[in-house]
């Protein structure tokens, strides 16, 4: 999958933030806050272009001591989110 | 060729054009200004034909639509719309300080104020200046902006400050410009643009507040912070927010506002009572 075209990573009054600016994001109308760890895979995510769960773990695990277990569920939950919201595709 | 300069907020810029546009240009009368070799744009204004472009996105509002495209070349399009007749096009250089606007002889006053809108904020983006649909007034040698969506009650609120409040007055009604000056401070002037009220003032005062209205069966306000306040604001200011250098420019100047100036929601009636409790809350 892939980040969809459009979508922003800001930082807002010191919190990191996606926005839509692209012409296919231009009507989200939200915000999405992210934390810090969020914003870290948002940015491996779209460096990546084209991403799996199984790869944004394995890069999670290159860069913090976590176990592969750990980095493949919390990149599942938060891929899962970035999918409901719609700024993934 | 007949030349004219403009000034707002401290920008200048410049308008050449083949016939005299000076009764067209009346709201353009106070803030005429002499010559200079610095312009945050310039404009050229004919007679002309449909470019080739391709469309990128098209907007449509109250009878009145905007085509944006660009030509194989890559230049910026804009064609203008009434009530389904083209009335210009404006092809632009890419930094939008180059442009051209071609008339079809239908509605040019309406063609030259939104090529000049739609100008203006693009070309001063990056300059910590941002164009807002809002209306603005003064009180006590200060400036404050009323926000929300079209029909909310911008001008309404307005009007009801001047009536309940003594010593309010109006700066603009719909599309007044905010500055980050070299100083850091942050200015409010009036414009050539002023939506269906005519106040065409070329004054300026220091930004206190910024208020989104939202209608409601009760008056209150309360003051958003951070993100919040920043959420208020972007959708109030004018942009091409799928140009990235259009985007960075005034996610910048969005971003200092939302840090150093208060900003509020009012949830209100259309009454003096919310001018009242508004007007108490924020010039505080």
């Amino acid at each position: 999958m892939k980040i969809k075209n459009g979508f922003v990573l800001r930082e807002v009054c010191g919190e990191k933030v996606i926005v839509g600016e692209g012409l296919d994001a231009i009507n989200f109308g939200k915000l999405l806050s992210l934390n810090d760890s969020a914003a870290w895979l948002w940015k491996a995510a779209s460096e990546m272009g084209d991403f799996s769960v199984d790869e944004l773990a394995a890069k999670l695990c290159e860069e913090y001591e976590v176990s592969a277990e750990e980095a493949k569920a919390d990149v599942a939950a938060i891929v899962d989110e970035w999918q409901q919201i719609g700024v993934v595709e | 060729m007949i030349t004219n300069y403009y000034k707002v907020a401290e920008h200048v810029f410049r308008i050449c054009s083949e016939d005299e546009l000076s009764v067209l240009l009346s709201n353009y009368a106070p803030f005429s200004c002499p010559s200079s070799n610095h312009v945050a744009f310039a404009l050229n204004v004919s007679k002309g034909y449909a470019p080739d472009y391709t469309i990128e996105i098209s907007q449509e509002e109250e009878g009145q639509e905007i085509v944006c495209g660009r030509t194989a070349s890559g230049e910026p399009v804009f064609e203008y719309c009434l009530g389904g007749k083209t009335a210009a096009w404006l092809v632009c250089s890419a930094d939008y300080r180059q442009s051209r606007l071609l008339l079809t002889g239908e509605f040019t006053k309406f063609a030259i104020d939104n090529a000049l809108m739609v100008l203006f904020a693009l070309a001063t983006a990056r300059l910590q200046t941002a164009l807002f649909h809002a209306a603005a007034v003064s009180f006590k040698d200060n400036a404050y902006l009323f926000l929300g969506k079209s029909g909310t009650g911008k001008s309404t609120h307005a009007r009801l400050w001047q009536q309940a409040i003594e010593g309010v007055e109006l700066v603009n009604d719909d599309n007044p410009v905010v500055r980050i000056m070299d100083d850091g401070r942050v200015r409010v002037f009036g414009s050539p643009w002023s939506g269906k009220t005519p106040c065409y003032r070329h004054v300026s005062y220091p930004l206190r507040g910024v208020v989104l209205l939202s209608q409601a069966p009760y008056n209150r306000i309360e003051r958003l912070q951070g993100l919040q306040a920043y959420a208020a604001l972007v959708p109030s200011i004018s942009g091409k927010r799928w140009d990235a250098m259009i985007a960075d420019g005034l996610h910048e100047t969005e971003n200092a506002l939302a840090s150093s100036i208060p900003v509020w929601h009012l949830e209100c009636l259309p009454d003096e009572a919310a001018a009242r409790i508004c007007n108490a809350t924020i010039t505080e």
